[in-house]
């Protein structure tokens, strides 16, 4: 089991061969826009513009067209999208498209949003600045989620998103630390406890530093 | 009425059966598409008919198509049908199956997208399947178009005995105009239909550049692209369903589907949806019935006598099937050496590129048939003088080149672009001669290509033979016909009205083809799949 693996079993996408996964105490049996996947690979729909990308999630809902629209260009203001809804995703670059697949997941109204390496296919000064913006946005008060799950293999990012951190390795994938990070937002990586907290980190995935 | 405006509605007609019956093989197609990926029994009979289907020639279909409509549900609407069934079967398969591999191979984060918002089977069909079909689609619309308008001039006057059947069309209007020698009338039809067919061409290449630019991917997802998807690789496509991510996520989802009801703390659950299972088995036993009965109905209606006669007959038809693959290997050859040199020329000149390919793909959606008999009645006297009794062979090998060189220079011409353009800077730094190019580096990358086009040639080249090994007053008091021709055989016993010949010889001809197709073609493409797959020699370098 890996990492993306984990992602689905908690978004119902695959089913656990054994336990199980609830959330607000309901078992899910089957994806559900309560928890809503961002994927690594970008997932925008080439034949829709930003704005009918973003009201697909509202779909299932069967909204009137205006009201699903206005909803929609608020997830995109959201994102930093806004004057760019009439765009196809072949007319952005990498970051306006993973912006696009989250204003689509934040539209959905989830509680939990399961993010997969979601800057891993970006360039590093994009992948920066959608750091900061999903940042901004999972710490607004008027946002909805309850929680943020995401996949990385960038130690310092997780580093400055994360409250807690379940540090997974080997072949199958087992949970080999939890650690709870206790400083306070926003936290700066040039912080000398900030760089503690890597150490810890870098420890537990290399052979050295979990023989210790 | 004015015939300017007869011979424009005429080829309106015709150019209607073909589009309509295209529009309806797509939208038939994505339902039954979306039903193959979601059950499995219904893909493995789905797959393995559309195989066996577009292997053997949609010309062996006829002496059905006479026996099923005109001579069942007869008067005009028989007649209507049975060239309507014709350009069916012309240009469905290949439809069918590029959508079938589309929706194979949507991306799976596209369709955990679809899955964690819920949709139904009409969102999905809607917002997903569908637009991801839409290149393969335009891909396939060109060869279809030409078969279609191959095949509905040839299927819209037909003669079955005494009786001649006509349905309105430019086939029919020719074939009248003609035989009364009003020759201006039928240059001018000539002229109508080469502006409808070039509008269609026009229409059809605006379609695909705005369905690539529109609705093809260029993200991370992971995708197969190897231009046109020949049908042999479904067994690719389903030997890697059977390991692959979404078959699991399929399994689950069955699984799933099996234990619903059983729960009660399903929060999160679906409501419950219709299972069309039964629909689906009733329609399949109902489907075989007709067929079985249809099969005994046959079998019955032929006498012993009858029967003795046909099966002795049959080595002699084995014979004649014999001399016809000679011819096709003969035109295979020569298209393939026509695709080598003009397709690389195109590749590599991108100003006669522009002007060629239309030109070819203009040329090839004209029907051959209408045409065929000027050029017989210009070059007879010539091809007379130099091959005497053997010119009819050469009119006939010319006949089925011209009808089918354009699928293997389309897929050559098409597997050059798609080389690497590494490939070509190697090439090109090596300084390589033309024919060392070809041999080492050319012809190997292209080999998937190649494949794809020499087996849709062999299969479109029977057409020709079909019309040209037998064509009584072709042009000028002149009849072509060949001595040896199981297509010939075919072809008078059809004219004499004796259907249970042409139906025993069509049998005959569909079980070799389809053999042959299974055992060879699908062996070079499985060759070709797991050597000479260019794109994948850069990705792992």
């Amino acid at each position: 089991m890996g990492k993306s693996t984990l992602l689905r079993l908690i978004g119902g996408f695959l089913r656990p061969s054994s336990g199980e996964v609830r959330l607000q105490g309901k078992r899910i049996l089957r994806p559900t826009p309560q928890a809503v996947l961002v994927h690594q690979s970008i997932v925008t729909f080439p034949w829709m513009t930003a704005i009918e990308n973003v009201m697909l999630a509202l779909k299932p809902r069967r909204l009137p067209r205006d009201e699903a629209r206005a909803m929609a260009l608020v997830a995109l203001e959201t994102v930093g999208l806004q004057g760019f809804e009439d765009l196809y995703p072949k007319e952005m670059s990498g970051g306006m498209r993973q912006r696009v697949a989250v204003a689509r997941a934040l539209v959905a109204d989830p509680q939990v949003l399961l993010m997969d390496e979601p800057f891993a296919h970006l360039d590093e000064l994009t992948a920066e600045g959608l750091r900061q913006d999903i940042y901004n946005i999972l710490f607004n008060e008027s946002t909805p989620l309850k929680s943020v799950i995401m996949v990385s293999h960038n130690l310092t990012e997780v580093m400055e998103l994360a409250d807690v951190i379940y540090v997974i390795n080997g072949s199958p994938a087992t949970i080999v630390a939890r650690v709870d990070v206790s400083l306070a937002r926003p936290r700066n990586p040039r912080d000398p406890e900030f760089d503690k907290y890597l150490d810890r980190l870098y420890n537990y995935l290399t052979p050295r530093g979990r023989n210790k | 009425m004015i015939p300017l405006l007869l011979m424009f509605l005429a080829v309106l007609a015709t150019a209607g059966r073909v589009l309509g019956l295209m529009l309806a093989s797509v939208v038939v197609g994505w339902f039954l598409s979306y039903q193959a990926i979601r059950s499995k029994a219904f893909e493995n009979i789905y797959i393995a008919a559309i195989e066996v289907f577009e292997s053997v020639p949609v010309i062996s279909f006829f002496p059905i198509v006479l026996a099923l409509f005109v001579l069942g549900v007869g008067g005009p609407i028989g007649v209507e049908l049975a060239a309507d069934f014709l350009v069916f079967t012309a240009v469905v398969w290949n439809i069918w199956i590029g959508e079938y591999q589309a929706f194979k191979t949507v991306p799976r984060e596209m369709l955990e997208v679809a899955q964690n918002f819920r949709f139904g089977l009409l969102n999905r069909l809607r917002y997903i399947y569908i637009p991801f079909s839409v290149p393969r689609i335009s891909a396939n619309l060109f060869p279809s178009v030409s078969d279609g308008f191959f095949y509905i001039t040839v299927s819209e006057v037909f003669a079955v005995g005494i009786h001649t059947y006509r349905t309105f069309g430019v086939g029919t209007l020719l074939d009248s105009y003609i035989a009364q020698s009003l020759w201006t009338y039928v240059v001018e039809t000539f002229i109508v239909l080469g502006l409808v067919i070039a509008v269609v061409i026009i229409g059809l290449r605006e379609f695909s550049k705005r369905a690539v630019a529109k609705y093809t991917l260029d993200t991370d997802m992971p995708i197969v692209r190897r231009g046109r998807l020949n049908l042999r690789e479904s067994i690719r496509f389903t030997a890697m369903s059977s390991v692959n991510p979404l078959n699991r996520l399929a399994k689950y989802n069955m699984d799933r589907r099996k234990r619903r009801g059983t729960e009660q703390d399903k929060y999160y659950e679906e409501p419950r949806q219709k299972n069309y299972g039964y629909a689906w088995a009733g329609a399949g036993i109902l489907i075989v019935g007709l067929i079985l009965y249809g099969s005994y109905r046959i079998v019955t209606s032929v006498s012993l006598a009858e029967w003795g006669t046909l099966l002795r007959m049959t080595p002699t038809l084995l014979l004649d099937l014999l001399y016809d693959y000679a011819r096709v290997a003969i035109i295979t050859v020569i298209a393939f050496i026509f695709s080598l040199f003009v397709g690389y020329y195109f590749a590599m000149n991108s100003r006669a590129e522009a002007i060629g390919v239309p030109a070819i793909q203009g040329f090839s959606a004209y029907p051959v048939p209408t045409y065929f008999p000027f050029i017989f009645l210009a070059a007879v006297p010539f091809l007379n003088s130099i091959f005497g009794q053997y010119s009819s062979e050469v009119f006939v090998l010319f006949l089925g080149f011209i009808s089918t060189f354009y699928y293997v220079f389309y897929s050559f011409w098409m597997g050059v672009k798609a080389m690497p353009s590494e490939y070509l800077e190697i090439m090109e730094n090596l300084n390589l001669g033309f024919f060392q190019k070809m041999r080492m580096i050319i012809m190997p990358s292209t080999f998937p290509y190649l494949i794809s086009g020499i087996s849709s040639t062999i299969n479109s080249a029977w057409g020709g033979l079909m019309i040209g090994e037998f064509w009584p007053n072709i042009a000028g008091g002149r009849s072509l016909e060949v001595s040896h021709g199981l297509m010939k055989v075919i072809d008078v016993a059809t004219n004499n009205g004796n259907l249970a010949v042409a139906a025993w010889a069509s049998l005959i001809f569909g079980i070799v083809v389809a053999i042959y197709s299974l055992v060879f073609t699908r062996r070079m493409m499985d060759l070709a799949r797991k050597k000479y797959v260019a794109e994948e020699g850069i990705y792992s370098a």
